[in-house]
């Protein structure tokens, strides 16, 4: 890839403009695996999202102009989101330090601002002949449209853009990881904060479901193990979540936690890993089971409720591979046991599998 | 192949009618009432408990913030932890706010776990018990979080906005100090919570998709609760605005949070719709001229939005961005620039037909799912509004013209006692 990330990005501004003038919507977002555009308009105006998107992929409006405007708009995103805020940068702390090989060690903005004020028009242009092509592309189409009136639209506006000689190299795979990596940053932030991070499996190994779980059981809400025992009962945290990230590839699980004032970093992360010894010594209950998948149906109910977040799950399991994965994905939670919790747990939160970051306040 | 046109617009329709769905209000006891509201695909149940225990109600800062989310932590037969994973196992979810005029207790779930939830959810509103301890944890906690927030220019800049445009003692302006969440007793949430929550239950609402007798659940387990409905009479409070610039330094900022801002009108006005109107065109959405002149065209900000903010006692206009400090005066030139645009020329017809249909067509979209349409209904209820509040938007803004928007330009947007706060480098 010549350019790491996706996020030197245009708006065509007049389409744009034409898109709201047929009450649309259109946004962008680029995560670590995908780039997705969407455009949300009533059911009878379709047409004019086909002319948006398919003019979108046959090119686009490379001026200077609009790319330094954009670098700009870029830079003050990432100031934005990671300089000027506390704790902004654990991120791009993180990544670098859990992944030495695979891409994922770039967030997807890039590593500095020097990498957005550095961006040219021709590094913008290859890469957008190279990846927005239609046979690197899915388009999910959801709403009231038949069938057949979705293939006509597809086939005018789609059609004519012809397929392009799409190079994607094999990413180099992460090696697995052998020896505790820690790290310290310090900076001017009110209290200490500690971010664990294991590697785990991608999106599609069979043990990404008990992660998520195991995730929940952990750090979800308020009847969960860390909340009660570090938050609540030894008051060494104010804050501590848990979470992956959800990648394609191989992901992270993450452990996140503010300290209380007061508090070692040797105290608290001990108190981490007391927790997690005593996690897999013994089998979750099927109650505390049942609950996290229990939560996890509702949040899937719940997010099912807004057309666009079907469409874009639609369009992530097409891009994984298994469109069936949109429908199925409660099956696979049902099937995690607590044997195998136990062992995910077991093989995964393990220092030689974890990136630590400690983030001094000064 | 078809010789495609990819200049221009394929044909479209405009929105001619809009409607809003039909909704139950049901009487449960003396002038309690239950509303409810069905739409959207899944079998899913939001149910909200709508309390007069907001900013404008409590006696002391940070009072209506702590009763609302200390609700959750304990009763008279269940411990915090027991509550949780009650309402967890069944995939549900107890969530609390305080906002500016009221407190809002919520229970998301499935449907068909509702009989198994509600219980719970009741016994945690009706019999609370604000425990010392778990006061203590979050009194510690919200301090850790109040000091992040004091290391974020856009938390400064919002709560400086606020104690300038509607003055200190304002309750809108009500942040909670480190003292104020100090001194904070269990007594004091308690009575709060028994005149505010006890007795201030004002109305309930239910949205999502259910069956019919997912509401006589609930309107039964309501009639057989201790809420009555009592009016308390709200006190009225005078706006203080100190007009001028207001600068707070914050040396090691690589970016200036900014809101610039005057006290507006509220729902009630005849103006209100028009005004929202003519900020969604000046600063509400990506195609307005705010975001097109100073992100689009000149790059110095991620995002800019103007704001329109109608609180039941007291509303304001602000416009809102976090700008590159080297810029920072040219972005607020080029502010004031629009402001005076939009006052002396008048708007042309082709913005207004895109500001119309982007506008009508948002609202289409958020026909799609139940919670946003109750989010609607909430407004028409609070501010006694007529259902054809929303459906008449459509010929409203069919028949206003932009010489009218130009006359509310110069009215509202006027910059004589308009409030500036910047937070940054200087």
């Amino acid at each position: 890839m010549l350019l790491p990330n996706g996020k030197v990005r245009f708006k065509p501004y007049n389409s744009h403009f034409a898109l709201q003038t047929a009450g649309g919507e259109s946004n962008a977002f680029t995560s670590n695996d995908i780039t997705n555009y969407y455009v949300t308009l009533p059911a009878n105006n379709i047409e004019t999202g086909f002319w948006l998107e398919s003019d979108r992929m046959l090119s686009l409006d490379f001026s200077e102009k609009s790319l330094s405007v954009q670098r700009n708009v870029v830079i003050e995103e990432f100031k934005e989101r990671y300089l000027n805020q506390p704790y902004g940068d654990v991120w791009l702390r993180i990544l670098p330090l859990a992944y030495k090989e695979h891409p994922y060690n770039w967030a997807t903005i890039g590593k500095e601002i020097s990498h957005i004020e550095q961006a040219d028009l021709d590094q913008v242009k290859s890469f957008f002949f190279n990846f927005y092509a239609p046979n690197n592309a899915i388009l999910v189409v959801a709403g009231n449209i038949s069938l057949e009136e979705t293939k006509r639209l597809c086939e005018k506006w789609f059609e004519p853009i012809p397929r392009r000689n799409t190079q994607i190299n094999a990413y180099p795979q992460e090696p697995k990881q052998t020896e505790a990596r820690k790290e310290h940053v310090y900076s001017d932030v009110p209290l200490n904060m500690i971010v664990k991070a294991y590697h785990m499996g991608g999106r599609l190994d069979t043990d990404y479901y008990a992660c998520d779980l195991l995730s929940d059981i952990l750090g979800g809400g308020k009847s969960a193990k860390f909340y009660n025992k570090l938050v609540k009962e030894k008051r060494l945290f104010s804050e501590l979540d848990t979470y992956i990230s959800g990648d394609a590839d191989p992901g992270l699980f993450l452990i996140e936690g503010k300290l209380s004032k007061g508090v070692s970093f040797e105290t608290a992360e001990s108190a981490i890993l007391e927790e997690l010894e005593l996690f897999k010594s013994e089998l979750v209950s099927e109650k505390e089971l049942t609950k996290v998948i229990n939560k996890t149906e509702t949040n899937i109910q719940f997010g099912d409720i807004s057309l666009l977040n079907r469409a874009m799950k639609l369009a992530f399991a097409a891009f994984l591979g298994d469109i069936n994965l949109a429908n199925t994905e409660i099956d696979h939670y049902l099937a995690v046991n607590p044997e195998t919790l136990q062992k995910v747990a077991k093989n995964m939160l393990v220092e030689e599998n974890c990136s630590t970051l400690y983030y001094h306040a000064k | 192949m078809i010789d495609l046109n990819r200049k221009t617009i394929p044909a479209f329709h405009t929105i001619e009618k809009l409607s809003f769905p039909e909704y139950q209000k049901i009487e449960i006891k003396n002038q309690l009432f239950l509303y409810a509201l069905k739409a959207g695909t899944q079998a899913v149940i939001r149910l909200d408990f709508i309390f007069e225990a907001g900013l404008i109600h409590q006696l002391q800062t940070a009072q209506a913030s702590f009763t609302s989310s200390m609700l959750s932590e304990g009763t008279q037969t269940k411990s915090a932890l027991a509550l949780a994973e009650a309402l967890d196992y069944y995939g549900s979810y107890f969530q609390t706010r305080a906002n500016a005029d009221d407190a809002v207790a919520t229970l998301y779930c499935l449907e068909k776990h509702l009989s198994n939830c509600l219980p719970i959810f009741m016994e945690a509103l009706t019999q609370s018990v604000f425990p010392e301890k778990e006061l203590d944890i979050q009194k510690k906690n919200s301090l850790s979080k109040l000091l992040v927030n004091e290391k974020k220019n856009s938390y400064l800049c919002k709560k400086n906005y606020y104690q300038k445009i509607y003055g200190e003692q304002h309750p809108y302006a009500a942040f909670g100090s480190k003292e104020d969440i100090q001194q904070l007793s269990k007594d004091k949430l308690i009575s709060f919570y028994e005149s505010n929550y006890m007795r201030g239950l004002k109305y309930v609402m239910v949205s999502g998709q259910f069956k019919e007798n997912s509401i006589h659940i609930i309107a039964q387990e309501i009639k057989a609760s201790v809420f009555e409905r009592q009016v308390n009479a709200t006190g009225h409070f005078t706006i203080q605005s100190t007009p001028g610039q207001h600068f707070i330094e914050k040396s090691d900022s690589v970016q200036s949070a900014l809101r610039i801002g005057k006290i507006s009108i509220g729902r009630n006005h005849v103006d209100f719709r028009k005004l929202q109107f003519l900020n969604l065109i000046f600063g509400g959405y990506f195609g307005s001229r705010l975001m097109k002149n100073i992100r689009e065209d000149k790059g110095l900000t991620y995002g800019i939005y103007s704001v329109l903010e109608p609180n039941l006692h007291g509303a304001s206009w602000y416009i809102d961005t976090d700008i590159n400090t080297k810029n920072r005066t040219e972005g607020i030139t080029e502010i004031y620039n629009e402001i005076k645009k939009i006052q002396s020329d008048p708007i042309p017809q082709s913005e207004l037909e895109t500001a119309k249909n982007y506008y009508l067509g948002s609202f289409l979209k958020s026909l799609d799912g139940p919670f946003s349409l109750a989010d609607r209904l909430k407004i028409i209820i609070d501010n006694t509004l007529a259902d054809t509040y929303y459906p008449e938007f459509v010929s409203i803004l069919n028949s206003t013209s932009s010489k009218e928007l130009q006359e509310l330009a110069v009215k509202y947007f006027d910059t004589e006692n308009i409030v500036e706060v910047v937070v940054g480098k200087k």
